[in-house]
């Protein structure tokens, strides 16, 4: 596959914002399947997924706060000397908000970014399921983002729980989030794009088709730029 | 040393997950959309046991097969219950599982189960490990001197069994006939292995053979592996010999 794509390294397990940093062993086994997959970019999530002595496997969300964006720059500066690369967090969705952040989401991952190097991989989906969830304009968010900052874009499906929006990757990306894409390329028409669907996987022509369309909307904003 | 306020929320949310809601957790957040604080640290509880078992039920499909929905699901809460998850790889999952089920009830009833979930957790671990370029057979036949101690590739596992499993973990999925004690009954030894781009391989070894691979995988010379093998003849040795090299079992010899 590597001979005819390029390939993104996207993990769930780096933990960057744990306070005991990435677990032990973790980054020299990506960095071997690295120099064998030769990706264009490794990312992860803004997130802390336990305790070494317990994983929960899930991307539990961190408070907005400075002492956050200390740890997780710490743990960037280690994960990138470790694998010799810069690499890209991902903006998570979120159900509950700590009382504790002293800042809004987006202020947070900008942050994060500029604080520590590394860069953003910014789920459009994502920032419109927490900005639902936690009552914020998702334009808001989408639109404070850098363009530099950024090195890939996600887009993927939610589930409407009723009481909140769940990010379950089982479905297509839903029209809102299509028009909020479409505002982020708008500022950004060349950054990588990737459908995220991995639950409830549809035949390969429904998941191609929503891959056409988003590199369709590319290609209307990319023709709308001035010359 | 008191741990940093990021720290304390970090294992609070943490055993939140995999324990008990803590009530300082619950007082420190605010639920998203319509959820009340309880609620949004529930959605995070609810999916820590969903994804446990799922990893569970991956590993030891013919288990759950013979234990059926309930009795898996109930197995996998009290284990999961016990057993957190340490590793950054949910395949890593359930290493314990096999003597876990050997101590619930159902083993009375079914004293396999340990076997069978034993073989299952050697044949993912397998699936998963690196496959080993073996000697060439004519390079391997040229250097087996009896003092030689032939190293085994990484792709290779020995298992000795109280039970014979191999049968119940080959069965079609569909096949809801009841488990007999014939089939299980008795002991079983077993290599399993795999070469490149070739899926993995299991062969029944007598005891002997089991004996003589057991000691080579310890790093036994190959005269002291032979004789450590209880029962092996020269027919006997040859043959083992000749599936040894054309497995590809031995990467390398010293």
């Amino acid at each position: 596959m590597r001979e005819d794509y390029p390939i993104a390294l996207h993990g769930v397990s780096l933990s960057i914002g744990g306070v005991e940093g990435p677990r032990p062993g973790y980054l020299q086994k990506l960095k071997s399947l690295a120099a064998r997959v030769d990706p264009f970019l490794i990312t992860d999530h803004l997130c802390f997924t336990g305790t070494h002595a317990s994983n929960t496997h899930d991307l539990l969300p961190l408070p907005y706060t400075e002492d956050a964006i200390a740890t997780v720059s710490r743990n960037v500066a280690i994960a990138q000397d470790v694998l010799g690369r810069q690499i890209a967090l991902e903006n998570v969705s979120s159900y509950l908000s700590y009382r504790e952040s002293a800042m809004t989401e987006w202020e947070f991952l900008i942050a994060v970014a500029r604080r520590s190097g590394c860069r953003i991989l910014l789920d459009v989906n994502n920032a419109y399921v927490s900005a639902i969830n936690h009552r914020f304009s998702p334009e808001t968010y989408v639109d404070a983002v850098p363009r530099d900052l950024v090195a890939q874009l996600h887009l993927g499906g939610y589930t409407d729980a009723g009481k909140f929006l769940f990010d379950t990757h089982s479905r297509a990306p839903t029209g809102p989030v299509w028009e909020l894409y479409r505002r982020v390329i708008r500022r950004m028409p060349d950054k990588p794009v990737l459908i995220e669907w991995d639950e409830e996987v549809p035949e390969w022509s429904g998941l191609e088709a929503q891959a056409v369309r988003a590199a369709e909307i590319q290609r209307e904003e990319r023709e709308r730029q001035p010359a | 040393m008191s741990a940093s306020p990021l720290e304390a929320l970090q294992r609070r949310f943490t055993r939140s997950v995999t324990f008990m809601a803590d009530p300082e957790l619950v007082a420190s957040v605010t639920g998203g959309g319509r959820l009340t604080a309880a609620e949004a640290v529930d959605v995070y509880r609810g999916g820590y046991p969903a994804r446990l078992t799922g990893a569970l039920g991956e590993t030891y499909e013919t288990c759950w097969r013979v234990l059926g929905d309930d009795g898996f699901f109930a197995a996998a809460r009290g284990f999961i219950a016990r057993f957190p998850s340490r590793s950054h790889d949910l395949s890593d999952y359930g290493a314990a599982f096999p003597e876990f089920l050997e101590s619930l009830p159902v083993a009375k009833d079914a004293p396999y189960l340990g076997d069978l979930a034993r073989f299952a957790w050697t044949f993912k671990e397998l699936f998963h490990a690196k496959p080993h370029a073996g000697l060439e057979p004519a390079l391997l036949a040229a250097q087996a001197r009896p003092e030689a101690v032939l190293r085994l590739g990484g792709a290779v596992r020995l298992l000795c069994l109280r039970h014979r499993v191999y049968s119940l973990f080959r069965r079609d999925e569909k096949d809801e006939t009841p488990v007999q004690e014939a089939e299980w009954k008795g002991e079983q030894r077993l290599i399993l292995y795999k070469k490149e781009g070739n899926p993995i391989f299991v062969r029944e070894l007598t005891a002997p053979e089991h004996a003589a691979l057991t000691a080579l995988a310890a790093g036994l010379p190959l005269a002291d592996a032979l004789a450590a093998a209880e029962g092996l003849d020269e027919a006997g040795a040859r043959e083992l010999f000749a599936f040894v090299s054309a497995a590809g079992l031995v990467t390398h010899i010293e």
